[in-house]
């Protein structure tokens, strides 16, 4: 071989290997309902997701063990429901073979991912509010936006205090795993603050006729209606038959995660529920990257952007964050460097917590967002900085 | 004696949709012997329609609500007939008579469009303008002046098809192959015809029933699937292929959601639907006016 053939040779072989290690793809996985009642939530999630992925492609990927990842965002279909969750599990974890899940959402579905993520070792972020999805047996799988058990102590503290004529609650959800978890928490809580619970009552998903249900309930003369887990368009018809049926009280979702279908569905019905999981984006009380997303929500999903959708974004920077710490992308490896370190989410700078709750560190600390409607937008009435994450971020060096 | 009349004033309110969804579902399985799956498509579509171009009416052309409302309403129904014409000449015209083969298609037809519709409406709940405001009170029950009017439509409806069905020669041929078609097509009867004329009939109620429904609640691709279901447990009930089945077994169901929904509870008066075609499928599996199979 000529020596100029040669020194080419090695100047492409040089010119190729760093383009070799850049187009490095880790898959990650947005495990989410992309059809039915809930689909905005994984519409949302999912367009979240890729443009997590844009934002972390664009500034040169992950690196890790001396390589470069671009990041891919695929969405999976899980029916919010455990069968097509298992079916989805399957796709994700044994047909495409990704070890990173940047959102679940759900409680049913993911505790059907759950049941094989940790068995093979892959991590998933997820907002499913059971407690029961957390512990020192599920060391891989981790919430990224807060659950009742964060938000419901605060929330009924701030409502008592400027309500102290409220004496009695009653409480709707939907008859399934995240209706019972939420409801299993708001009672107790509510309890512990000296309220009286006059009615628990159930309703399935998809029921499109709400009268029966707000007849029940505004017998029941209660102080205040907590419409906790249900879905914003049905909390929207529920107080709407309300207010037809002469019910006037405080209202309340306790879990609620938007106003805007809410208010669509409700109209002037809604006026003063108060939210626990809500937050306006474009607010500003948002940050620079969550009025980016928002807007950029707005204009491709025609709705602005909710909790659970975020949760794409800092489930996907906390991935980023854990690999580049453990200079691996070893899911296990990722997990365990996952509650010592301080990263960037779209809130800002947070950390894992929440040891005292669920026995391990697994809980992301992001703030509790208190919103009211008023004049039928969401308005953000407080915002509570986990004190763990006061504490962690001051020890930061 | 309020609270009774709430409980019967929801029943009736519920029950009008219930019964004009329901009608179409048994007139095609009537005259087509074909379970239609995908009939709740055809409710959703209208409703949709509906609420996507009634807000660009009012921003056009800015008349009273009600009347963009009755254009809307127009519109939506040549949608869905539109559909209806294609679905039958593409799909069901093949499978009249055959059980198995349109069950696939109509599950596959269902599963379709709602992906279309999501694709199309997205999974936002969409809502219809309000149409008249205030509301009444019937013997201490209340409800929306506009749930009022709409109920008394869908009562009007049920009452016209009732009429075409009994009084008309159409009416008349739909109930001939209902009961025998051997014999209808000996009398001079076109099989195929009168099956098309059945299917847009059936597909007309329930997108009449879907635009009825528009402005009382939030309309998302999937709104029909509850009144699907609802309106198998109806026709089961009512007795496959009855039309008074139909209206019977419809305000039967409201009334078991009105009353089990509110002495029991939401949930329970689901279960108790259930149960209740159940114990109708062991005891009188034609329904309470449908015909033994000979």
């Amino acid at each position: 071989m000529k020596p100029i053939v040669k020194w080419a040779a090695a100047a492409l072989m040089l010119a190729a290997a760093p383009a070799a290690s850049a187009d490095e793809v880790l898959k990650v996985a947005v495990f989410a309902p992309l059809s039915g009642a809930a689909a905005g939530w994984g519409l949302g999630a999912k367009w979240v997701g890729e443009q997590a992925a844009k934002e972390i492609n664009d500034q040169g990927g992950i690196k890790a063990g001396g390589k470069v990842y671009k990041v891919e965002s695929i969405a999976y279909e899980n029916g919010y429901n455990s069968a097509e969750g298992a079916k989805a599990a399957q796709a994700i974890l044994n047909r495409d073979g990704i070890r990173f899940i940047i959102q679940g959402i759900g409680t049913a579905p993911v505790k059907a991912l759950q049941s094989l993520s940790e068995r093979q070792g892959a991590l998933m972020m997820q907002v499913a509010w059971g407690k029961s999805v957390k512990g020192p047996q599920a060391p891989l799988t981790f919430t990224n936006s807060n659950t009742p058990f964060e938000l419901f102590g605060p929330l009924f503290d701030l409502v008592k205090k400027q309500h102290p004529e409220v004496k009695t609650v009653a409480l709707l959800n939907p008859n399934d795993a995240t209706g019972h978890e939420v409801e299993e928490e708001a009672e107790k809580q509510y309890r512990a603050r000296g309220y009286d619970i006059v009615a628990v009552t159930w309703y399935e998903r998809g029921t499109t006729e709400f009268q029966p249900i707000a007849t029940k309930l505004a017998q029941t003369h209660a102080d205040m209606m907590d419409l906790s887990g249900a879905p914003p368009g049905d909390s929207g018809m529920v107080y709407k038959e309300l207010a037809v049926q002469g019910w006037k009280g405080v209202k309340m979702q306790a879990a609620g995660t938007g106003a805007d279908a809410m208010v669509k569905v409700g109209g002037d019905a809604v006026e003063d529920v108060y939210m626990g999981n809500a937050a306006d984006f474009g607010g500003p009380a948002a940050t620079p990257i969550q009025r980016k997303l928002n807007e950029g929500a707005l204009k491709a999903l025609n709705e602005p952007l909710n909790i659970l959708q975020l949760g794409a974004w800092d489930g996907l920077m906390a991935v980023k964050a854990g690999i580049e710490k453990a200079d691996s992308i070893d899911p296990k490896k990722v997990a365990k460097v996952l509650p010592t370190i301080i990263f960037e989410s779209s809130y800002g700078p947070t950390a894992f917590g929440g040891m005292e709750t669920y026995g391990y560190p697994q809980q992301m600390l992001v703030p509790i967002i208190v919103t009211q409607i008023k004049h039928g937008q969401t308005v953000e009435i407080a915002r509570i900085i986990p004190a763990e994450l006061e504490q962690r971020l001051a020890k930061k060096p | 004696m309020g609270l009774i009349a709430q409980l019967l004033v929801n029943m009736l309110q519920i029950g009008a949709v219930y019964v004009l969804f329901a009608l179409g579902l048994t007139l095609v399985f009537g005259v087509m012997k074909v379970i239609n799956f995908a009939h709740g498509q055809f409710f959703t579509l209208a409703a949709l329609m509906i609420a996507v171009t009634m807000p660009e009416f009012t921003e056009r052309f800015g008349f009273p609500a009600w009347v963009d409302y009755f254009v809307c309403f127009a519109l939506a129904l040549l949608t869905v007939a539109i559909l209806g014409v294609v679905l039958y000449f593409v799909g069901f015209e093949r499978y009249l008579r055959d059980l198995i083969g349109s069950f696939i298609l109509s599950v596959g037809l269902l599963l379709l469009l709602e992906g279309v519709y999501l694709w199309i409406f997205t999974g936002a709940p969409r809502v219809v303008p309000k149409l008249l405001t205030g509301q009444v009170s019937i013997l201490g029950g209340a409800l929306e002046t506009q749930r009022l009017v709409i109920c008394g439509i869908a009562l009007a409806a049920t009452f016209g098809l009732y009429q075409l069905v009994n009084r008309t020669k159409l009416g008349r041929a739909l109930r001939a192959v209902a009961e025998d078609r051997e014999a209808a097509m000996l009398q001079g009867i076109r099989y195929r015809r009168i099956s098309f004329y059945g299917f847009m009939i059936g597909s007309g109620m329930a997108a009449i029933a879907g635009g009825l429904i528009a402005p009382l609640t939030a309309i998302s691709p999937s709104l029909g699937n509850d009144y699907l279901s609802k309106a198998f447990i109806i026709i089961i009930i009512g007795g496959l292929g009855s039309i008074p089945g139909a209206i019977l077994g419809g305000f039967l169901i409201a009334a078991v959601e009105s009353f089990a929904g509110y002495f029991l509870d939401s949930s329970y008066a689901t279960i108790a639907m259930f149960m209740l075609v159940m114990v109708f499928l062991l005891v009188r599996p034609q329904g309470i006016l449908g015909h033994a199979e000979r």
